[in-house]
């Protein structure tokens, strides 16, 4: 017996590009650079259909989400927060679609970027604020009272969304206790259910006591990870799934070495690492290894010549700052003497993003840019445009 | 075409001009339209294959053959001797010459890919599709996609103004 498939709904002779459903699965494939909708929005008025549909768009977003490009860096300048595009025309999308629309902010802290969302800590009101620059969304939730801000106590935090969920965010507040026993909290939100979760805390060694917050939480797998300071500094690791917080060991005794600055990265495959530049123009990069047991180790990878690199010259000498890291893109952002670089880590392609010197964290925006493209264009119906449509 | 292996159980497909491919079943679950058959029972022994004539079916095939997950009846598949990385590369080689087709070809192969549901597939001629006008200016997409300029000047202006920063 012979069985058969259904007929496709259209005909055969109409060829891909006069199909909606395999236009848009070939549109798809389009680069995630900011000018692809736009410029194929040009082409046709019936492409112009296709990528201005919110759904495209949706799947767009989704079919790139593991390789969204920098779009540029917020930074957190001057008692404002501003943006340091990372791409170049026809891709540098202008700076003032980047710019908060936020009245009575107060004093605030920027704690984290991920996922195409920015996580602000509003000092004055002990709220967070989510904020999704590229639709405007904001969402305000006040911190539970064991992190309002206090004298001795620091607070960091995290924002993400779980396995690629668009609609959804979660977002992971850390604070440290400058006290006698000195000790760690966490907490998560969830948009989801639009509730603080339980309150977990352990206990820190004095000598790592204080979360630091001149550098981002990087995320690995379902885990995050913060460095606490003091006297031997640690690195503290979040749990999402087991929700459960423990203290890993640095690669090397950062005060023991030249080291002058230092930063998480996640390489390829998933894997936790840290980066540590010298004072002798140096970077190594440690990868961190956890056996059976879930025992850690750390794994010297390789060793960067800044200088050579950068064709820094010994007059541009001075700490080497790792002032911010992709996730995505593997890459590190570097405030040298002569201004900011970014270096792919994996090519050791770089370029140079600023001239300034001037000291400040980079959180990496890193999203594809749908914007200005989600507002359909609607066919006048003439003659003409049914002719077109059709023909 | 495949050659019956002992053990494996073959199943025939048929095109709408009248060609019969005998394949592994392993190979034609390679689409998901077809496994979905499969599964529910609804293929005994052949499945006629509407839409998708013999050229481009046994392209098709020939497709799935390379990329079926076990040894498959080219040799070429996964094997335990060699290194998964390795094995990509020899996949993305193959790809590389498979896809060497004219324009026609391509867009019959997406809508085979679209229609029988191969992802991987429909990736790869629908990628190889945009890699080809990427970096073409706007009058030469449109001229390598037969496709016309329907707007006015004056909404051209328009949309060109919206996005500015995207065409400069």
């Amino acid at each position: 017996m012979t069985a058969s498939l259904r007929r496709h709904p259209h005909s055969p002779a109409v060829l891909p590009l006069d199909d909606d459903d395999l236009l848009s699965e070939i549109l798809l494939r389009l680069p995630p650079q900011p000018s692809s909708l736009p410029r194929a929005s040009l082409i046709c008025k019936s492409w112009r259909g296709l990528v201005s549909d919110p759904r495209f768009l949706h799947r767009f977003r989704r079919h790139h989400r593991r390789s969204p490009p920098i779009l540029g860096s917020f930074v957190e300048k001057a008692l404002s927060i501003s943006f340091v595009p990372a791409l170049d025309p026809p891709n540098r999308v202008p700076v003032g679609r980047f710019s908060l629309q936020c009245d009575d902010v107060g004093g605030f802290s920027l704690l984290n970027c991920r996922h195409g969302l920015v996580l602000i800590f509003l000092l004055k009101h002990n709220q967070v604020l989510v904020w999704d620059p590229i639709s405007g969304d904001q969402h305000r939730i006040a911190v539970p009272p064991s992190f309002c801000v206090v004298t001795g106590r620091r607070t960091t935090g995290a924002v993400l969304r779980a396995g690629g969920d668009n609609h959804h965010f979660q977002v992971v507040l850390i604070g440290t206790y400058k006290e006698q026993h000195p000790r760690a909290i966490a907490c998560i939100y969830s948009s989801e259910t639009g509730i603080w979760g339980n309150l977990l805390s352990t206990l820190l060694p004095y000598e790592a006591r204080s979360a630091y917050t001149g550098m981002a939480c990087v995320l690995v797998g379902n885990c995050l990870y913060w460095v606490l300071i003091g006297e031997s500094p640690r690195i503290l690791e979040f749990d999402l799934d087991r929700q459960s917080l423990t203290l890993i060991h640095m690669p090397v005794d950062l005060y023991a070495t030249n080291a002058c600055h230092f930063s998480f990265m996640r390489v390829e495959g998933g894997v936790l690492s840290f980066l540590i530049s010298s004072w002798d123009f140096n970077a190594q990069l440690w990868n961190m290894e956890k056996n059976c047991d879930g025992v850690v180790s750390w794994v010297l990878r390789t060793t960067i010549e800044l200088d050579k690199l950068l064709s820094l010259k010994p007059d541009d000498g001075g700490p080497q700052l790792i002032i911010g890291f992709a996730e995505d893109n593997i890459a590190f952002f570097l405030l040298t003497k002569v201004g900011v670089f970014m270096v792919q880590l994996k090519s050791l392609q770089f370029k140079k993003l600023s001239k300034t010197n001037y000291l400040s964290h980079y959180h990496p925006f890193e999203s594809v840019y749908t914007a200005g493209n989600s507002i359909p264009y609607t066919v006048p119906i003439t003659e003409t445009s049914r002719f077109s449509m059709s023909g | 075409m495949a050659t019956r292996e002992a053990g494996k159980k073959m199943i025939m497909l048929k095109s709408p001009d009248g060609m019969e491919f005998e394949v592994e079943e392993a190979v034609a679950m390679e689409s998901q339209t077809i496994r979905k058959m499969i599964e529910d029972d609804c293929a005994d022994t052949a499945i006629l294959i509407p839409n998708i004539n013999s050229k481009i079916l046994s392209r098709v095939i020939e497709y799935c053959n390379k990329h079926v997950p076990t040894t498959g009846a080219t040799g070429a598949a996964a094997s335990d001797t060699v290194a998964p990385a390795a094995l990509a590369e020899d996949l993305k080689i193959w790809d590389a010459e498979f896809i060497k087709v004219n324009r026609a070809t391509r867009f019959n192969l997406i809508q085979a890919a679209s229609y029988l549901n191969i992802k991987g597939l429909l990736d790869l001629t629908s990628q190889t599709t945009i890699d080809t006008i990427s970096d073409n200016s706007l009058e030469e997409i449109r001229s390598f996609l037969s496709t016309k300029n329907d707007y006015l000047p004056e909404e051209e202006q328009t949309i060109r103004r919206e996005n500015q920063w995207a065409f400069q």
